[in-house]
């Protein structure tokens, strides 16, 4: 039987889907990951502890233990992993985005680079160290511009300034997010540069695909119907298909398309960001691994598939062609935290699932813990999910379902 | 079909006198009521008892004497409810029919016993929670039906971003490895109830 090993994070979401679409291809997994398993030793070849930040020596690990557990693919659900994925990949001969690739992709300066660099529309940007003074650059740097950490995700750090002293104020509060203790962790130590780029408006969307020996196959467009014009970028709703024009959608698949093969993107999932502003379009971001969260589970294919099972699929050699998005709308509403302390109840939750069109709610966050919004805090309290014919319902569902629930967040004692 | 035998499923007194008072609230002929599973889940079995007019019947209902009205059901909920009773609670906060169905008893209901169950138990004890214990956690066993094990996870494995690893990698791989006919296992855990969770999902 096929041994495919799944890379996850300590903190994802992603695991339980990735293994159960693994299940439902009756195949053995593998989970590695930064979280030691307590189990290990009772049963062998299930899991593999590996490091993040050393990318080789856990490519090493790896290569070692298919050399006792045969592997048919290496499939990662995060960031943090793919320069693992790649570099073990290659090492194996399996099919995945290579590690040159894969390294460009993760790097926004250096991603921006090569694309202004073939000549793709890219938003003006430099790279400074956080042991820089940040006075020079608040002088020299148009604005709006849009600082961000490099080493951070998911919005987290990213600050917009529409003036000097925003932007200092931006400087000092980014560099106090990198001091946190599990952004430390999750940086890895690299923790030292901050991206200064311009601001630009106009609407966000995100592209979901896979590249097949460097093709994109696009699975879904998604709209986010928020505006996203700062102060911090905090994501809340998705929602497909897109609403955008057919002429602007066949836009967005071919700038992708472009900006996969500037960087060498091969085989395995993709996640792109991108700015519409009437016909200017800019990525954003364009990740080696598929959309975050719990988010995925919006995405339905025919035949009857998730996006984890096509992710699999690809991954195995199998082929992904015949299979095509429902038609019908669907969204994910990833619930902002409305102010920091400590999370006392979630009300109204009943309510919010009986809005019609309202196919979920998960609370993410435990009743107790602390919580702190964007753009210190790195999760959100939950989920809801929506689907009906016609993206302008389900947004309205989610919006409506959203209103009900009742977040009573106390101060910390 | 038409089935005038007695009712599979037996309303007790007060029940019956319930039911009697909403049809007559309702003050129409011909009203029946109509039992139907609505879940036959063992992890959280529901169902629908309401009160319907003679035209919302199907050509595949059967049709019982419920002595003083006809119940009314689609076969496979008369299979799934013979046996069963139907009472009327009415408490400070709630008040409603109340179905004992011993063909759908939620899982946890019955007590832990058997050869199967305790060798579970055993290996649970012996092998799964001296290792979820170095991070803070516990699993107990739940009930073991038809070779399915449900497990309740606790402590730092209660909503922990690695719990579905630590099931599907550990403790199923550990429990089938020591009981072979185990069919499937089954996380009945309320993880967004987890206070301290080992890992926090975030991403």
């Amino acid at each position: 039987m096929s041994r495919i090993l799944l890379l996850f994070s300590r903190a994802s979401y992603r695991a339980e889907a990735f293994v159960a679409a693994a299940r439902r291809m009756d195949i053995e997994v593998t989970v590695g990951s930064n979280h030691a398993s307590i189990l290990a030793g009772l049963a062998p070849g299930a899991t593999l502890t590996l490091g993040v930040t050393d990318v080789h020596r856990s490519a090493a690990t790896i290569g070692r233990f298919a050399a006792d557990y045969p592997l048919a693919a290496i499939v990662t659900a995060e960031d943090d992993f793919a320069p693992v994925a790649s570099e073990a990949s290659e090492a194996l001969g399996l099919r995945y985005h290579g590690s040159e690739a894969v390294r460009s992709a993760r790097n926004k300066a250096l991603m921006r680079q090569l694309l202004s660099a073939d000549g793709m529309q890219s938003p003006w940007f430099h790279v400074a160290s956080v042991e820089d003074h940040p006075t020079t650059f608040a002088a020299e740097a148009a604005y709006p511009c849009v600082l961000k950490p490099l080493a951070l995700s998911a919005s987290r750090g990213v600050i917009r300034a529409d003036t000097p002293e925003e932007f200092s104020l931006a400087w000092t509060r980014i560099l106090d997010i990198l001091e946190q203790r599990d952004a430390s962790r999750r940086s890895g130590g690299a923790r030292d540069e901050i991206l200064i780029e311009e601001y630009l408006p106009g609407l966000e969307v995100a592209l979901e695909g896979i590249v097949v020996e460097g093709e994109l196959r696009t699975l879904a467009i998604l709209d986010k119907p928020d505006p996203m014009e700062g102060p911090f970028f905090e994501e809340t709703i998705l929602v497909t298909p897109s609403r955008l024009p057919d002429d602007v959608r066949t836009e967005i698949v071919s700038t992708v398309q472009r900006a996969v093969s500037v960087l060498g993107l091969l085989d395995g999932p993709i996640h792109a960001e991108l700015r519409v502003d009437g016909e200017q379009l800019s990525i954003l971001e364009i990740a080696p691994r598929s959309i975050g969260g719990r988010c995925s589970t919006i995405l339905r294919f025919e035949p009857e598939a998730t996006l984890e099972d096509l992710i699999l699929r690809h991954a195995l050699g199998l082929p992904i062609h015949e299979y095509a998005c429902v038609p019908d709308a669907a969204g994910v509403m990833m619930l902002p935290i409305p102010r920091a302390g400590v999370l006392r109840e979630v009300g109204g939750t009943e309510t919010a699932l009986r809005v019609p069109g309202v196919e979920g709610l998960e609370i993410a966050i435990p009743v107790g813990q602390k919580v702190m919004p964007l753009p210190e805090g790195n999760r959100y309290l939950g989920f809801l999910f929506a689907g009906g014919k016609t993206p302008a319902r389900v947004e309205a569902a989610l919006r409506e379902a959203h209103a009900k629930l009742e977040v009573i967040i106390e101060p910390e004692a | 079909m038409s089935d005038r035998s007695k009712s599979p499923v037996e309303f007790t007194e007060l029940a019956k006198d319930t039911v009697l008072r909403f049809m007559d609230m309702q003050g129409e002929d011909g009203l029946a009521v109509r039992v139907k599973v609505a879940s036959p889940s063992p992890l959280d079995p529901r169902y629908e008892i309401s009160i319907i007019e003679a035209d919302d019947k199907c050509a595949e209902d059967v049709v019982f004497d419920g002595n003083g009205f006809e119940v009314v059901m689609e076969p496979e909920s008369a299979k799934l409810l013979d046996g069963a009773s139907i009472d009327w609670v009415e408490t400070l906060n709630e008040s409603g029919f109340k179905v004992e169905n011993p063909n759908l008893a939620p899982i946890g209901s019955k007590p832990l016993e058997g050869p199967m169950t305790d060798r579970v138990r055993q290996a649970i004890d012996q092998f799964v929670n001296p290792g979820v214990a170095q991070h803070g956690g516990h699993v107990t066993l739940v009930d073991v039906r038809d070779n399915i094990v449900y497990i309740q996870m606790g402590g730092g494995c209660q909503g922990c971003g690695m719990a579905s690893v630590t099931l599907s990698q550990g403790i199923e791989r550990i429990l089938r490895d020591q009981v072979p006919e185990i069919e499937g296992i089954e996380d009945v855990t309320n993880h967004q109830g987890g206070e301290n969770p080992y890992y926090e999902a975030s991403k």
